[in-house]
């Protein structure tokens, strides 16, 4: 990331090559629609290449600064989007098992399989919950209201469900 | 307010929410520990859904780069252009390197010293080439001894390319900007490297000087312990073993210096109660022989 901010354009070529897959992929996940995905994706590269020197390597690794940015990026795109609508009563089922849905998921990275299996480790409520949080999009009263459940709940099964799951994948914090 | 933690690694906290949260986070360190590591975590959620991008985005990306200027750094920020400070990352991606041409050109005479300021000078360049994995130019890698080491840690870098190499890399800049000792050992004119896995996972790197009787010791990927337990780096010699410090679990990439090394001398790594002891109480997960 140091060698991005100093405008190596070799060196952002490597971070796209590796990051291009996981961006995309999240961002269309929340977003659905593949046109605007692509040009949410684009923004959040783009925005990699723009301000790498603020990276900060004390606050967290840089797969984590930029796939964080990719998918707040989604989410606040969701968010302004359907501001007013009434996207929360959306049944939970429905919800959920779109997840598996989107076409041509890559699974070849042995990370990604192991986070997958971790996630399936977690208890249905916890997993449910996180799944409806980051790939649906959906704030935390929205989850609540989605699976039925209290807002305490919801806040409690999201933390002990991600914290399990950082144990599983042994991420080191 | 501890509990949003969660919430807020997921973005699933209202505008109002995430700002009343950001402002307590500043306050509050445990919390910042705890959004790390789950921050780290969603990041792996993400990986899980990983998808093909469109052809032409590539492109569309890269073009945009040449027209869009980029941020200066914050002030206070560090941002140095320091070659030796990034000896070991350089020294990961020409693992890569290697693993992409299988059959690297290596030359296996003498290393040649006086080769190695003019190196330094063209290092960009030859970083370059082998990240392309094409030329290993590098007189310091030219080393006989270096081969068996560097093909070991290679097999060890072999598990868990892609993704974590960035991650590898960026750490490995930010642990050495912390301190100018370790560089002057990466940087020694007969700076060793020696890597060989852990039994629990991971790989433990070290990069030994007998000239300054040194060694950094770099562990990456070790699984995290539970709080009550840390892993302590040991210098073991016949004598016995003394202690050279506890690897910090804050990253995945723990590094330290041992000072007053000598050959013959192993760095062992083991598992202690937190806070770690005064002598080593259980069986090394890792040992690298120091032969200077």
């Amino acid at each position: 990331m140091a060698q991005v901010a100093r405008g190596d354009h070799q060196a952002f070529e490597g971070v796209y090559g590796q990051l291009a897959g996981p961006v995309y992929g999240v961002v269309r996940q929340v977003l659905r629609d593949p046109a605007q995905s692509e040009e949410v994706a684009q923004e959040v590269l783009l925005e990699v290449w723009r301000s790498a020197s603020r990276f900060d390597p004390a606050r967290g690794s840089g797969v984590a600064w930029v796939l964080t940015m990719a998918h707040r990026r989604a989410v606040d795109r969701v968010r302004s989007e359907n501001a007013g609508s009434r996207r929360e009563q959306k049944v939970a089922s429905e919800a959920v098992t779109e997840y598996d849905d989107v076409a041509d998921t890559v699974e070849t990275s042995l990370e990604g399989q192991r986070a997958r299996r971790c996630l399936d480790s977690l208890t249905d409520l916890q997993g449910e919950s996180i799944k409806l949080a980051y790939y649906g999009g959906y704030s935390y009263p929205e989850v609540a209201q989605l699976l039925g459940v209290a807002l305490g709940t919801v806040k409690t099964r999201i933390r002990d469900g991600l914290i399990r799951m950082r144990d599983c994948m042994g991420v080191m914090a | 307010m501890h509990v949003l933690t969660g919430s807020y690694a997921l973005d699933a906290l209202d505008a109002q929410e995430r700002t009343e949260f950001e402002r307590h986070l500043q306050h509050c360190p445990s919390c910042q520990a705890e959004v790390r590591g789950l921050r780290e975590t969603a990041a792996r959620l993400a990986i899980a859904r990983s998808a093909r991008p469109p052809a032409q985005m590539e492109q569309r990306v890269l073009a945009a780069t040449y027209r869009t200027r980029q941020l200066p750094p914050l002030a206070g920020q560090r941002l140095r252009r320091d070659l030796r400070q990034t000896r070991l990352a350089r020294l990961a991606r020409l693992f890569a390197g290697w693993l992409a041409v299988g059959q690297p050109r290596l030359d296996s005479s003498q290393p040649r010293r006086s080769d190695r300021r003019s190196d330094r000078r063209s290092d960009r360049r030859s970083d370059r080439r082998s990240d392309r994995g094409n030329g290993w130019s590098n007189s310091w890698l030219r080393s006989p001894r270096l081969v068996g080491a560097v093909a070991a840690a290679s097999v060890a870098a072999a598990v868990g390319l892609g993704i974590t190499q960035v991650a590898t890399q960026h750490q490995l800049d930010s642990a050495h900007a912390t301190s100018a000792a370790i560089a002057k050992v990466l940087d020694a004119p007969d700076a060793r490297i020696e890597t060989t896995s852990s039994t629990v996972g991971g790989a433990v790197t070290v990069v030994v000087s007998a000239l300054q009787r040194e060694a950094v010791v770099t562990a990456s990927g070790m699984p995290s312990l539970s709080s009550s337990r840390v892993y302590q780096v040991w210098v073991m010699s016949s004598s016995g073993a003394r202690s050279v410090g506890l690897l910090s679990s804050t990253d995945r990439i723990g590094q330290l210096l041992a000072s007053g090394v000598q050959s013959g001398d192993r760095i062992g790594i083991t598992v202690e109660p937190s806070g770690g002891t005064s002598r080593p109480t259980t069986t090394p997960v890792a040992t690298v022989p120091l032969t200077t």
